[in-house]
């Protein structure tokens, strides 16, 4: 006998939790991903500042 | 002549579970070798496992295995109700009473089979009149399943299924190798689409339903539904943890439809995209990804997936480990011996363990049917599904995409990309689209993963 309730819950949450980590992990990527670039930028941006006096 | 022409040439054509059985999965294991060598169908698993088919039903023992069988407690053996007679061996049933102890409190302990097996006249260890003591051996059932707890794999093919599948060890380190191999830099370079490796799980859960519908367990089938995630070694890690009876029809069924991806792919993606869809022009030029997101991404990756679903670990440590083994830059020697020797002798290894298991008894059942007639719809909605959330992702994007790289989802590394590549160039020749579908290609490998992680969760 198949326990449907289980089985709707497994299929449900198992599916929303799938597309809820990949979300989270393609936010994560993207926040690093801009991070590391604004970093790479600032170093380029001092490296390019003419020195002081 | 006897032992030349005896028992087993006899048996081969009478033998197993219906007459002529073994010559029927000695002629499948040669139809998958044929596939292998000749169509060149994933012809490293094909070829091994086919091979592996021949040789088990010409010599089923090759998978068996043994189980002792041991008092549970103090006593006198005052019944044994096996007589096997010198020379041959005796078909013990299921359930079936084999003797009894006279425990000195005067209860008494009946000593039934578990599991069926064959008693041999030197296999039974006690008489009648002898005392025996807790965990002492009674006697030795032969030719038992390797499922049965407390088996012992005394074969080649059965020694390695034992060690190494259901362990779980072989489908683990396989990642391993695998993330040595995956460059992530598409995915990296465009992590929306991630979005559509989720999408694509769609089909696992889908077939799981069906699965039931057609009279699995639960367990069964997640093992079943996991096909549609087009990965052979998280179907083999989870039919091994949920259902390992079922191994000997999910891992081939895998196997043989992700080479056959070419065929099942396109007339769904035909069918769900006009021609117009399938020529959207995409820029062949990916975002430079740097060394140091490549790094950080298998670290990333690791703690976001293993603190959401944590039963994924095992999987998604081996992939991201091997992976970072490949992107460090500092671990050369280990990350070449990973990609190329290390995976190639466990792919041996998990052919013989695969191939190896397909005797008749296991192969040739109306559930395998089922389990490949599933496979197939499994793999048929995860395309469909992918291919229908990328041009839902087009609603709200400004710089459309090719709706075709949504079948990439299903894993099927990279046949699936270059399923999509190839059509992408048939319907607009200046497209170039293998790197946009290799991104929800090894996304869809990471939505296996967590996929296979939800499962165990809920029912590991």
């Amino acid at each position: 006998m198949v326990d449907w309730a289980l089985a709707t819950k497994i299929a449900g949450a198992g599916f929303g939790i799938v597309f809820l980590v990949l979300i989270i992990l393609a936010m994560v990527l993207c926040g690093v991903s801009r991070l590391i670039q604004s970093l790479r930028r600032g170093k380029e941006g001092q490296a390019q500042q003419p020195r002081g006096k | 002549m006897g032992p030349l022409i005896g028992g087993g040439f006899i048996s081969f054509f009478t033998g197993g579970p219906f007459p002529g059985s073994y010559v029927v999965a000695f002629l499948i294991g040669c139809f998958f070798v044929y596939m292998g060598i000749v169509k060149k169908w994933e012809p490293l698993l094909l070829v091994p496992i086919g091979f592996c088919m021949i040789v088990v039903n010409l010599f089923p023992p090759l998978f068996h295995a043994q189980l002792y069988i041991e008092s549970p407690t103090e006593g006198t053996v005052t019944v044994v109700n096996v007589h096997p007679i010198k020379g041959e061996v005796l078909e013990i049933e299921k359930e079936q009473l084999l003797l009894k102890i006279r425990e000195p409190d005067g209860g008494i302990v009946e000593i039934k089979a578990p599991t069926s097996g064959e008693l041999a006249k030197e296999d039974l260890l006690v008489k009648v009149g002898d005392q025996v003591y807790p965990r002492d051996q009674l006697l030795k059932l032969e030719n038992v399943s390797i499922l049965q707890s407390g088996a012992e794999g005394t074969e080649l093919f059965s020694r390695i299924f034992q060690g190494g599948i259901l362990t779980e060890i072989i489908p683990l380190l396989i990642f391993l190798g695998l993330g040595a191999l995956t460059d992530f830099g598409p995915l990296l370079a465009n992590p929306k689409t991630l979005i559509l490796g989720a999408a694509a799980q769609f089909g696992v859960y889908f077939v799981f339903f069906m699965a039931l519908l057609c009279g699995f367990d639960i367990k069964e089938a997640c093992s079943i539904g996991i096909i549609g995630g087009a990965d052979g070694p998280t179907t083999v890690y989870l039919t091994a943890k949920l259902a390992p009876h079922l191994l000997a029809a999910t891992a081939p069924a895998a196997y043989s439809y992700m080479a056959m991806v070419p065929l099942i792919q396109p007339p769904v993606i035909r069918a769900l995209t006009s021609k117009k869809e399938r020529a959207i022009y995409m820029k062949p030029q990916l975002r430079e990804v740097s060394a140091r997101e490549r790094i950080l991404f298998p670290l990333i990756a690791a703690v976001v997936i293993i603190w959401l679903v944590p039963r994924a670990a095992p999987l998604i440590g081996a992939l991201m480990f091997g992976n970072l083994l490949r992107e460090c830059g500092v671990t050369e020697r280990l990350s070449r011996t990973a990609g190329e020797a290390f995976i190639d002798i466990l792919t041996i290894f998990l052919g013989m363990a695969i191939g190896g298991s397909m005797t008749a008894e296991n192969f040739l059942r109306p559930q395998t049917v089922m389990v490949f007639g599933l496979g197939i719809i499994a793999f048929a909605t995860a395309t469909a599904f992918g291919v229908l959330i990328a041009k839902v992702m087009n609603l709200f994007l400004k710089e459309k995409i090719n709706p075709m790289i949504g079948a990439a989802g299903v894993s099927a590394v990279p046949m699936s990309a270059r399923v999509v590549q190839v059509m992408g160039q048939k319907a607009n020749p200046r497209n170039f689209l293998l790197m946009h579908a290799m991104g929800p290609n090894v996304a869809g490998v990471i939505g296996t993963m967590v996929a296979a992680g939800t499962f165990l969760r809920f029912v590991g």
